[in-house]
């Protein structure tokens, strides 16, 4: 490290301005974490959401119990499917009278008005296997009407793919912006040395003798950086954690990322290694820039 | 070891500082390059520092040409010169001790061995006691003796002073060049761009002498 003494000078001279850099690369670190939870979570809400589709093939009245049996085997037998169950009439109107308004309706129906049926679950979602499972129900004999929530599915994956995208969009801004500012105040400490480094090129310092301590700056306003948007992360998370508990009772915080072998592990690293990244890419900005 | 050969230099606006320039510096040898001001002595001195071209001609050291060579390769050529600015150019953001020191710093020397010999350095400036002093606080004379150590800590084959005797009385003076010429005793080749007449006719070596960038005279002193 015989340049260590010409990055103290430098972090000397920046000052404030290390502390800008820093807080840049602090707040993009935080911007990324705080995205990559909430798209982890909206993933894994989707994929809650995909394994949990269900067809549901509603059977005409007094299908004989055979053809049903037929019907469900076969079905059990299709690609892609992961749960096969016969639910009648009694089981359905039971499910249905919990709900007070749904009960309201049913009184106003003497007797049952539901038919028996058989509920699909899919292993996981795709619309092709959505159409291909309905339209074996569809075409066999006994079966009325089959119904799937695909719509709704779709609805809100193209939602959460919007969300994903717009995210990601400002997360790239994100990223460019801070490599910006760190790189321009890298620049104005190159400036402010312009005298040093030409005193250096004369009595004969390598290039990389001189521009080592630049990268160096970028790097540890990375380290810095990211280590403080990290902790602002957990800051917030954890506020918002206990706000959520104490309100919905919902404890969040055995999901996996918020767990501290994660979080304080592997997150932190994440965002460490995120913070110098910016740094070390900025500073590298600022060498194609002065150093012709 | 040093040859001019035809060098015109020529800068923007049609200032014409350097025109058929040509001579030779042996292995050695203790020269002044003298002359009125602006008479193209820093345009030399620069120019063999390859911190400028010359427009025209070739300069050739250890029968290198120093024209050609790479960037990549700059930094090992000047570590053969030391070089005595005008205006000392020492880095005010650290003592006088690691000023000096910085020429071996920068090569990646030994500490223990870059301290030892700074040391030396600097007791033979006679600015012990002085180490840890901003440059700022130092005076004139005491900032040209710190930037002729640090020229010569490397014990470098050339050594170029600009106006090394500039702004100094006498005694300074005389000292700046007891301690240049006991480096030319050493071995090492000095070309000095001097004014001080008193100090050439003393000395009685070799003067080139410039005039509108063009040499007038070459003779011994
Ligand atoms: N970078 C430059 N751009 C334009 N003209 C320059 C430049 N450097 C030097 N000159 C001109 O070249 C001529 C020679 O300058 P130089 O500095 O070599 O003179 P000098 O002999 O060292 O003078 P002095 O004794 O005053 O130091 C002068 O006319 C000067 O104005
Ligand atoms: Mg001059």
């Amino acid at each position: 490290m015989r340049w260590a003494k010409e990055i103290g000078t430098n972090l000397k001279r920046s000052g404030f301005m290390s502390l800008i850099s820093a807080g840049t690369i602090a707040i993009t670190v935080f911007m990324l974490g705080a995205y990559y939870i909430v798209q982890s979570g909206v993933t894994f809400l989707a994929r809650h959401i995909e394994s949990n589709v269900e067809v549901t093939a509603f059977l005409k009245n007094n299908t004989p119990q055979d053809k049903t049996d037929n019907i469900i085997m076969e079905t059990k037998a299709l690609a892609g499917v992961a749960e096969v169950r016969f639910v009648t009439k009694w089981d359905a109107f039971q499910e249905f009278i919990q709900d007070p308004e749904m009960k309201a309706v049913m009184d106003t129906f003497e007797g049952n008005p539901l038919p028996d049926s058989i509920v699909v679950r899919l292993d996981t979602y795709t619309r092709e296997k959505i159409e291909r499972i309905s339209s074996f129900l569809r075409e066999k004999d006994g079966v009325e009407e089959v119904q799937y929530g695909a719509g709704e599915i779709e609805n809100l994956i193209n939602i959460v793919n919007a969300v994903r995208f717009i995210a990601a969009a400002a997360g790239i801004i994100f990223i460019i912006a801070s490599m910006l500012v760190v790189s321009n105040i890298i620049n104005l400490t190159i400036y402010a040395r312009k005298q040093d480094i030409y005193i250096f090129r004369m009595i004969g310092a390598d290039e990389s003798y001189i521009r080592m301590p630049f990268v160096a700056e970028g790097v540890i306003h990375g380290l810095f950086g990211g280590a403080a948007g990290w902790a602002a992360l957990y800051g917030v998370v954890t506020v918002l954690i206990a706000q959520i508990r104490q309100e919905t009772g919902l404890d969040l915080s055995v999901y996996h990322i918020f767990r501290p072998e994660y979080f304080s592990v592997r997150l932190l690293l994440y965002s460490v290694g995120a913070g110098i990244g910016l740094g070390f890419t900025g500073s590298l900005l600022s060498q194609l820039r002065m150093f012709k | 070891m040093i040859k001019f050969n035809r060098v015109y230099k020529v800068f923007e606006r049609d200032i014409q500082a350097l025109s058929d320039i040509s001579f030779e510096v042996k292995r050695g040898e203790f020269v002044f390059i003298t002359g009125p001001s602006g008479a193209g002595k820093t345009t030399i001195l620069n120019l063999l520092y390859r911190e400028d071209l010359p427009t025209m001609g070739a300069i050739f050291v250890d029968s290198l040409d120093i024209t050609h060579i790479g960037t990549g390769r700059l930094p090992a050529y000047r570590r053969g010169i030391g070089f005595v600015f005008q205006d000392f150019k020492l880095l005010f953001d650290r003592p006088l001790f690691e000023n000096i020191a910085l020429p071996l710093v920068v090569r990646g020397e030994n500490m223990e061995y870059v301290k030892k010999l700074a040391q030396t350095m600097i007791d033979r400036i006679g600015l012990t006691g002085k180490e840890s002093l901003n440059p700022w606080h130092l005076s004139g004379g005491e900032k040209q003796k710190a930037a002729i150590a640090r020229a010569l800590i490397t014990s470098p084959p050339i050594l170029l002073a600009d106006e090394p005797t500039g702004n100094l009385d006498d005694y300074s003076s005389w000292e700046i060049m007891e301690m240049l010429t006991e480096a030319n005793r050493a071995g090492t080749t000095v070309i000095i761009a001097s004014h001080n007449k008193e100090i050439m006719s003393k000395l009685g070596h070799r003067i080139i002498r410039l005039d509108k960038g063009k040499v007038v005279s070459d003779a011994m002193g």
